[in-house]
């Protein structure tokens, strides 16, 4: 079965500084698929060349088998791919609802719309009471529901979120992971999660390490658990 | 009190273009200082048609045909600057910005030096010559319909933003283009929205004021856009109602110092203490958000 | 030693231009004449708006200032020297006053000051009879009765205003107005003002701009209402010069003033006359749009293609000790905390960054500072180096940092470098050495101008002091390179060195090794060891690579949300169980 996003030796970089080189992770429908790394390994910048913010300087993503490399994120969100960026790329000065209506900007069918509003409440009930609220005014974890909230509305087949548990306590970092079991289970969407914490990992079927813009470390089933070892030697190195 | 109503009306056709700017800076985060000329240019073609007729048809245009050729005109030069100029400069500091529009103005004006002379065209009225008394104070029809106009610019502006998603759409690209753009928001749209909506208003205040002006000048309008350029920073540049509020302030002050002073040009230097009060004391504009500029 | 033959051009270029008085007609001369004072005015924007990045639109109108001064001074009766002279300072000073908004504010709200000044000087300063002063007259002293020679002292003032872009351009006043125009704020840790540096570029321009106006008032005398040149129109067109010619270009901006007012007269002909305006203004937003850098860039490509440039002979730097700076007594007495930071905290909005954060650096130590994303590293060196709103205390050789300006804490002994660096891309490798020494370029901005002797000898030492720091670095090859055009990795330890060269005692160093590969890393590591050993440097580093702590740091700090969660010797703090939490995330 073709996997619903494959990528193949991406690299990439900021002008002369290149931070990636030669990555490449593929994901199934509906399995969750963690990928680590300690900060400056080249985590946000993945995403961000597989989303069209960058342009790759080498290697392809191919989306359902579709080339879709550099391709401009409203492309992406029609073909059911969708992005929580890092810092959850709140619109600030709208309100909860303005945003969750912004998710759904590709989405054409009324009817559509209005039953992805009733599963975005339903899943996430605090939203439902503060719907007119100023986003910028959400606590982080309320912040961090509106975000998976919102990036649900256009029903996604593929979610890519950015470290999530930023800036959040371990607790609601809790929160989010369980929010993102359930949505896998529940929304049929797939999730790369891409994470520093190694809770992801109790979420994921499949693990990728990155590493200074290179893929370490894989692990499948039950090996991903014992992957907290090795992290830690990834983060801290050998002395520790 | 007549004064006042007075101030407002020219205040107004400020606000037209102010509005303007604003909006192309809050959708593209650049400063215009070509919404003048702008407007100008369109006023001029049709001033032009209606005095010598439409070049191959020899209809001579109606005056208030003036008015919809002078917006048709601005839109479609608002349409060109962003799709050639302003849209490669997107990613560039803003000062580089600034200067290209100030490099549009200086090349319409000087077309337009060109091609209608550099004598003051005579501009009359596209509404017609009748007069309102309001308050004590005496108005002319651009005046009127300028007030009205702004007036009617507000609102529409207000539910546009409010009550319809290309609406949402731009008001999610003045808050973040980059999460916009991700969320599939047609942000080049959202550019040239802004910059066409911004020439319209430009040459409807264009067409407005100048009869007040007692004509059309190329370079006049770079003049009288630094009322409207002032009239934006003290109500705030991220801000429309801050540019219709300041804008009106700026025409009522103009117009009462005019008025009690006979010496020329004290306006001027009215309008040159005020935005410099304006920028020292709250650079930020009276209704613009912190870290805007 | 052979002369650089590029050296050749200006001397070509003057002797060719004093030439043209026996070969032109006066009517012509008059023409290039009024190119001339158009350069002028050109070369004094240029300064404000490519070097210091303030844009004016006001210049016409201090064109027109200065021309009415020199106008009303001479008519009063004083000399033709004195009116200039007058010009130029009133100008001078007019433009500082228009350039005050600039201290709060920054580059596109200060163009429509000047904008408001431009439409006010307009409408109301030239339309006084007193200001324009229709009845009174300059009169040339005897020696300039001729528009030859006229024209001549066009060249003359020409000469040095190219002599004094010169000045400022090699000493400290050029390198702290780019400072501005690119890192802003940042430019205080190199001890830079930017409040008084942005108001000496508006006065200089000024004065530079005054200078012309004064040369225009000669030629006719008396201008009364004739105030056409000193219209938008006009400042709009000094705009179009500047950046066509080529920002920072001379010479593109002398071909460019020739070209928009000197060719239409005089080729001759309505079609230029009317058009080359027109076409200067679209070239204007073409180069803006394109960003080729002017006529100066182009020219200055053919040249450089042409007869390379030679390398200049790298100063000796045998003798030359980084480590020997001039500091009051107080500050190089042994002490025992080198930095005491105590109950340090930062807030930002309703977010607190550092939580009451207390830690030590000895002298001679290498401290390590690590922690996940957003513990409050970088937070705690811009706490210390004044970038951040603080409480607390944090002293350094028992002075209170905190009430000292950042500026000033480069010259107590401080320095450092920024995550995502700190540096001017724009200017070549040793052009930021100099400038990250400007602490120790302890003469007054404006007399360096002047090229007095002290401040030539002060520069050559500085230059000195650059290259021995690049030697240290292994980068001397470099120092003529222009930094934005370097790999990242050389980019960043060009920081260093700069920071280095201003001659610290405590050293800073924001993620020094991010985006350098692992054998880069290693190396990097090292030579914190050699600045510690041969230059009695300490160290405070923030390190998100773990490993290179381990190796050389002597005692590690972990923060964890602004809060501190271990210190102690490397080797413990990694084993610390909150801190492989903190880590990992998972909870200890």
């Amino acid at each position: 079965m073709s996997p619903v996003l494959s990528i193949e030796g991406l690299e990439a970089g900021y002008g002369a500084l290149q931070v990636l080189f030669g990555v490449s992770i593929d994901i199934e429908a509906g399995e969750i698929v963690a990928l680590m790394g300690s900060n400056g390994a080249g985590k946000t910048t993945t995403l961000r060349a597989v989303t069209g913010q960058l342009r790759p300087t080498a290697g392809r993503v191919l989306l359902d088998g579709d080339d879709v490399t550099g391709r401009a994120a409203e492309d992406l969100v029609r073909r059911g791919m969708v992005l929580v960026p890092e810092g959850r790329g709140m619109l600030r000065s709208l309100t909860v609802e303005e945003n969750l209506q912004l998710g759904a900007w590709v989405v054409d069918d009324r009817s559509a719309i209005a039953a992805a509003y009733e599963q975005a409440y339903d899943i996430f009930p605090v939203l439902a009471e503060r719907r007119r609220q100023i986003a910028g005014t959400l606590s982080g974890g309320q912040q961090q529901m509106l975000a998976l909230a919102r990036a649900l509305m256009s029903s996604p087949r593929l979610l890519l979120v950015d470290e999530a548990s930023l800036g959040l306590s371990p607790v609601m970092t809790e929160t989010a992971f369980d929010l993102l079991r359930r949505i896998n289970a529940e929304a049929g969407a797939a999730v790369l999660l891409v994470e520093q914490h190694v809770a992801a990992l109790e979420l994921a079927s499949r693990a990728f390490v990155l590493e200074k813009g290179r893929i370490v470390d894989v692990a499948e089933g039950a090996a991903v658990a014992e992957m907290e070892e090795r992290l830690k030697v990834a983060y801290l190195g050998d002395g520790a | 009190m007549a004064e006042l109503v007075t101030g407002l009306s020219a205040g107004a056709a400020y606000a037209l273009v102010a509005v303007g700017i604003v909006l192309i800076f809050k959708g593209t985060r650049a400063l215009s200082f070509a919404q003048g000329e702008i407007g100008a240019f369109g006023l001029f073609i049709g001033l032009r048609w209606s005095d010598r007729g439409v070049p191959g048809f020899g209809w001579h245009l109606p005056l208030l045909m003036t008015l919809f050729v002078a917006v048709a005109v601005g839109a479609l030069l608002g349409f060109v600057v962003e799709r050639l100029v302003m849209r490669r400069l997107v990613h560039r500091p803003p000062l580089d910005g600034v200067i290209a529009t100030l490099g549009i103005a200086l090349f319409l004006a000087l077309l337009e030096k060109q091609w209608f002379g550099a004598a003051t065209q005579f501009a009359p009225s596209p509404v017609g010559s009748w007069r309102v008394r309001v308050f004590g104070a005496t108005l002319t029809a651009p005046r009127v319909v300028a007030l009205l106009a702004a007036a009617a610019v507000a609102v529409i502006l207000y539910l546009f933003f409010e009550r319809t998603r290309f609406g949402l759409g731009v008001r999610a690209t003045t808050d973040d283009a980059t999460v916009a753009r991700l969320l599939g928001v047609p942000v080049n749209q959202v550019y040239r929205f802004a910059w066409v909506v911004g020439g319209a208003l430009a040459g409807l205040a264009a067409a407005l004021l100048a009869p007040a002006f007692g004509g059309l000048t190329p370079f006049a309008q770079t003049s009288f856009s630094i009322r409207s350029l002032a009239g934006a920073v003290i109500g705030g540049l991220d801000s429309i109602w801050g540019a219709i509020i300041g804008s009106l302030a700026v025409g009522v002050i103009e117009t009462y110092v005019k008025g009690h002073s006979s010496i020329g040009g004290v306006d001027s230097l009215a309008v040159l203490v005020l935005v410099i009060v304006t920028l020292v004391v709250r650079p930020r504009g009276v209704f613009g958000s912190a870290g805007a500029v | 030693m052979l002369s650089d033959r590029r050296r050749l051009f200006p001397l070509g270029a003057a002797v060719a231009a004093v030439a043209l008085t026996g070969m032109l007609s006066e009517v012509r001369l008059a023409v290039l004449f009024s190119v001339i004072v158009t350069a002028i005015a050109a070369l004094g924007l240029d300064l404000l708006v490519a070097r210091t990045g303030e844009l004016s639109l006001a210049h016409a109108a201090f064109l027109g200032v200065g021309a009415f001064t020199a106008i009303n001074v001479g008519g009063r009766g004083a000399t033709w020297g004195i009116a200039v002279i007058a010009a130029v300072a009133v100008t001078a000073a007019v433009a500082t006053v228009v350039g005050l908004p600039s201290l709060r504010i920054r580059g596109l709200q200060v163009a429509i000051a000047t904008l408001a000044f431009q439409d006010a000087a307009e409408k109301y300063l030239f339309t006084r009879e007193d200001v324009t002063a229709g009845d009174k007259l300059l009169s040339r002293p005897s020696v300039l009765r001729t528009d030859t020679r006229l024209y001549l002292l066009a060249l003359a003032a020409l000469a040095l205003v190219l002599l004094v872009r010169r000045r400022v351009t090699t000493t400290r006043a050029g390198r702290s107005f780019v400072a501005v125009r690119d890192i802003g704020e940042r430019a205080r840790s190199f001890g830079v003002e930017p409040g008084p540096t942005k108001l000496l570029a508006y006065a200089l321009s000024g004065a530079i701009v005054g200078l012309a106006g004064a040369l225009l008032a000669t030629h006719e005398g008396t201008i009364g209402t004739a105030t056409d040149p000193f219209r938008l129109l006009e400042s709009l067109q000094l705009v179009a010069i500047a950046v066509v010619g080529g920002a920072g270009s001379a010479t593109g901006i002398v071909i460019a003033a020739f070209l928009v007012k000197g060719l239409p007269q005089l080729a001759g002909g309505d079609f230029l006359r009317d058009w080359t305006p027109i076409i200067s203004a679209g070239l204007l937003v073409v180069a803006v749009v394109a960003q080729p850098r002017g006529v100066g860039g182009v020219l200055r490509d053919i040249v450089d293609r042409a007869l390379p440039k030679r390398a200049t002979p790298s100063p000796p730097v045998e003798g030359v000790d980084l480590a020997s700076v001039e500091r009051p007594l107080a500050l190089r007495l042994p002490v025992p905390a080198l930095l005491r930071a105590h109950e340090v905290s930062v807030t930002y909005g309703g977010l607190r960054a550092l939580d009451r954060l207390t830690l030590e650096v000895r002298k001679g130590e290498i401290v390590g500072l690590i922690g996940a994303n957003g513990a409050g590293k970088s937070t705690f060196f811009n706490a210390v180096s004044g970038f951040a709103p603080v409480t607390g205390s944090i002293r350094y050789r028992d002075v209170e940092l905190l009430q000292t300006r950042p500026a000033g804490r480069t010259a107590l002994g401080t320095a450092r470098t920024f995550q995502d660096m700190g540096l001017v891309r724009a200017e070549t490798v040793a052009e930021n050495l100099l400038l990250a020494q400007t602490w120790l370029a302890d003469y007054p901005s404006a007399l360096g101008i002047l090229g007095l002797g002290s401040t030539v000898r002060r520069e050559r030492e500085l230059r000195r002091r650059a290259h021995a720091a690049l030697e240290i670095f292994g980068l001397r090859e470099l120092a003529g390179e222009r930094l934005g055009d370097l790999p990242y990795g050389t980019m960043r330890r060009v920081e260093i060195a700069s920071a280095v060269a201003a001659g610290p005692d405590l050293l800073l160093l924001d993620e020094a090794t991010a985006g350098l590969g692992p054998e880069e890393s290693h190396a990097l590591a090292g030579t914190f060891l050699d600045l510690r050993a041969e230059l009695g440097l300490t160290l405070v580093v923030i390190e998100h690579h773990v490993p290179v702590i381990a190796r050389v740091c002597d005692y590690a700090y972990c923060l964890e949300s602004g809060v501190l969660i271990a210190e102690g010797a490397p080797v413990d703090v990694t084993a610390d169980p909150a801190v492989i939490a903190s880590f990992l995330g998972t909870r200890p």
